[in-house]
C-alpha cells in the first residue's frame, strides 16, 4: 500500500477573538511512500497542529496537502479522519473501557472490512508476531505505559494505513520505557514497512528513528531544515553513540537550541 | 540491638507476640470494648447525658419483640419500596438529562439556570410543596427521594460526559466510527464511571431523604416506625430502627458498589 504525502504551502490561523495567531506558515514538504519522516521543533511551533490536518481533525486555513494524489485537506476540503490515516496520540487512546484485544481488533469491524472473529484472530497474529502476546484480555488500565503505547501502535497498524500519525506518542514515558518503546517502533517499521509521519521535540528520539529530520522554528511554525539522516537500517541502541549520529546531533542541536530561546523568550513576552 | 546478640527462645516469643498482638489489633478491642461498656453501663453508672439511653441488653431483649412484628417487616419493605421507586426515577430523568446537557450547548444554557436556581434548596425544604402537590403521601415521599437522588446524578452524569479527552473520540473516528456512534461507542462508556459514583453518593442521599420525610409526611416505614418509637419513649426501638436504617443503607451501598463492577469492569483495576 504506497503511502506518499505531500504538503504544499499549508498555513494555519487561529482567530480567537480577533486575535490572529499564525501557528503555522508556508510549510512545504514531501514525505516518499515507506519513509520515516520526524518533524522536530519546540513547543507551540505547531507541530501538533499540522499532524492534526493531516489526520483530518482540523482544517487548513491555506496551503493543501496531498495524500497518493488525492487532496485530503486545503480550501473546500472538509477534514474528516479515516482508516487512510492512523493515529497514535500523546497520551494514549486506547479506549479504557474495551480490553486490549478489542482495541486491537476494532477498526476493521468498524470499517466493515472483518467479521469480529476475524479480526481478533488478525490481532493475535499480529500481537504474537511483535511479540505482545498474553495480555489480550486485559484492560489497558492494567498494562504498563510502554505495553500500552505497543499496543497502541499495533492497533493502528491492523487499519493498515497508508500513513501512520504519531503526535509525541512516547512523551510521557521514562527515558529507560521510552528507549525500549523505540526499539520496538523500529522493529515494526522494519517488519511492516510504512510512512511515518511522527513529531517530537526530542531531537535523540528524532535522529534515531527518522530517515527525514524536519526542523521546525517557533511560531509562526515554518520549515527550518530539512535533513536526510543517511543512517543505516535496521537501527538498534547502539547508534545512539555511533560517530553519524552524534555529528548529525551536533549539527541539528544548535539550530533546536536557537528556537527554544525564541519560543522562550516570545513566551516572556506574552507573560509581561 | 541486634537480633543476632538476643537467645532464641526469647526471640521466638517476641516474633509469637508480634503476631498475634499487633497494636492496631488491640486498639481495635480497647476502642471497641470502651464503646459497648459505656453504653451497657450508661444508665446504671448515670453517666450525664447518657443516662437515659437503654443498656445493650435491654435493646437486644426489646428488639427481639419489635423485630418479630408484622409492622416491622411491613416498614422495611415499604421503605425499600420508595427507595426503589425514587432512586430509579432519578436515574431515568437524571442520566438522560445530563447527557442531553453535556451533548449540546442549547440544552445546557436552557436547563443550567432553573437547575443553578433550585439546586441549592435542601430536598427536606421541599417537603410541604411536595405533601401539597402530590395527590398521595407515598407519592410525596418517593418525590423527595427522587429529588435527594436526582441532582447528584444530574451533576456526575453532566461532569462525566463533559470531560471526555478528545483524543478518544479523534481514536474513533479514525477507526472508522461514524460521527453519529459517537454517543454509544465513546461518551457513554466514558461517562458511565461519573455516574456510578453519582449512583453510590445518590443512594445514601436517598434513605436521609426517605427517612426525614416519612417522620414528617408518612404514616409507615422505618423513619415513621423511628419516629413514633420515640413519642412512646420506647427508646430501645428507637434504637433498633436506627441500626435497621443503618443496615438498610449499608445494603443499599453495597447493591450499588456490585452493580457499579458490573457496569464498568475496567474501573476495579485502579
Amino acid at each position: 500500500m504506497p503511502g506518499a504525502l505531500s504538503i504544499c504551502n499549508a498555513g494555519k490561523v487561529y482567530d480567537p477573538g480577533g486575535l490572529n495567531v499564525v501557528a503555522m506558515d508556508g510549510i512545504t514538504f514531501d514525505i516518499r511512500e515507506n519513509a520515516f519522516c520526524v518533524v522536530v521543533g519546540p513547543s507551540g511551533c505547531g507541530k501538533t497542529t499540522l499532524l492534526n490536518s493531516v489526520a483530518g481533525f482540523d482544517g487548513l486555513t491555506s496551503g493543501e496537502i496531498f495524500l497518493d494524489g488525492e487532496r485530503i485537506a486545503g480550501r473546500g476540503v472538509s477534514a474528516k479522519p479515516g482508516p487512510g490515516r492512523m493515529v497514535v496520540f500523546q497520551n494514549g487512546a486506547l479506549f479504557p473501557w474495551k480490553t486490549v484485544l478489542w482495541n486491537v481488533s476494532c477498526g476493521p469491524v468498524q470499517q466493515g472490512r472483518m467479521s469480529r472473529a476475524e479480526a481478533q484472530t488478525k490481532a493475535r497474529e499480529l500481537m504474537a508476531k511483535v511479540g505482545l502476546s498474553g495480555i489480550e484480555d486485559q484492560f489497558p488500565g492494567q498494562l504498563s505505559g510502554g505495553q500500552k503505547r505497543r499496543v497502541e501502535i499495533v492497533r493502528a497498524l491492523m487499519n493498515n494505513p497508508k500513513v501512520l500519525l504519531m503526535d509525541e506518542p512516547f512523551r510521557a514515558l521514562d527515558a529507560l520505557t521510552k528507549s525500549v518503546v523505540q526499539e520496538f517502533l523500529l522493529e515494526v517499521y522494519d517488519a511492516i514497512p510504512k510512512t511515518v509521519f511522527f513529531i517530537t521535540h526530542d531531537l535523540e528520539e528524532a535522529i534515531f528513528l527518522a530517515d527525514v529530520v524536519v526542523v521546525m522554528s517557533t511560531r509562526p511554525g515554518t520549515v527550518k531544515r530539512i535533513v536526510k539522516t543517511g543512517l543505516p537500517r535496521p537501527r538498534d541502541h547502539t547508534l545512539l553513540t555511533s560517530p553519524e549520529f552524534l555529528r548529525l546531533y551536533g549539527e541539528l542541536e544548535a539550530l533546536i537550541h536557537e528556537e527554544a530561546m525564541k519560543a522562550f523568550r516570545a513566551g516572556e513576552r506574552e507573560l509581561a | 540491638m541486634s537480633s543476632i546478640t538476643q537467645p532464641r527462645p526469647l526471640l521466638r516469643v517476641r516474633r509469637w507476640a508480634a503476631r498475634r498482638w499487633n497494636l492496631e489489633l488491640l486498639l481495635w478491642f480497647v476502642s471497641l470494648g470502651t464503646f459497648a461498656l459505656v453504653w451497657q453501663f450508661a444508665k446504671t453508672w448515670n453517666i450525664p447525658y447518657l443516662n437515659s439511653l437503654p443498656s445493650i441488653t435491654d435493646v437486644v431483649t426489646g428488639a427481639s419483640d419489635l423485630v418479630t412484628s408484622p409492622k416491622y417487616a411491613e416498614a422495611w419493605w415499604l421503605s425499600l419500596r420508595r427507595i426503589t421507586f425514587g432512586f430509579v426515577a432519578a436515574q431515568i430523568v437524571g442520566i438522560p438529562l445530563g447527557l442531553a446537557m453535556a451533548m449540546s450547548r442549547t440544552t445546557f444554557y436552557t436547563s443550567f439556570p432553573i437547575i443553578e436556581m433550585l439546586r441549592p434548596i435542601p430536598p427536606v425544604a421541599w417537603i410541604p410543596v411536595a405533601i401539597i402537590f402530590w395527590p398521595t403521601r407515598e407519592l410525596s415521599v418517593v418525590a423527595i427521594v427522587w429529588l435527594g437522588a436526582f441532582w447528584i446524578v444530574l451533576l456526575n452524569t453532566i461532569g462525566g460526559a463533559s470531560n471526555i479527552d478528545v483524543a478518544y473520540k479523534r481514536a474513533a473516528l479514525s477507526l472508522g466510527s461514524k460521527p453519529h456512534h459517537i454517543f454509544w461507542k465513546i461518551v457513554l462508556p466514558a461517562a458511565a464511571p461519573s455516574i456510578v459514583t453519582g449512583m453510590a453518593v445518590g443512594m445514601g442521599i436517598s434513605w436521609e431523604m426517605v427517612v426525614a420525610s416519612e417522620m414528617i409526611a408518612g404514616n409507615n416505614g422505618l423513619g415513621y416506625l423511628l419516629w413514633q418509637s420515640f413519642e412512646i419513649n420506647a427508646m430501645d426501638q428507637v434504637i433498633v430502627c436506627m441500626v435497621s436504617i443503618g443496615i438498610a443503607g449499608y445494603i443499599s451501598s453495597a447493591l450499588i458498589r456490585a452493580l457499579g463492577q458490573a457496569i464498568t469492569p475496567w474501573q476495579r483495576l485502579f
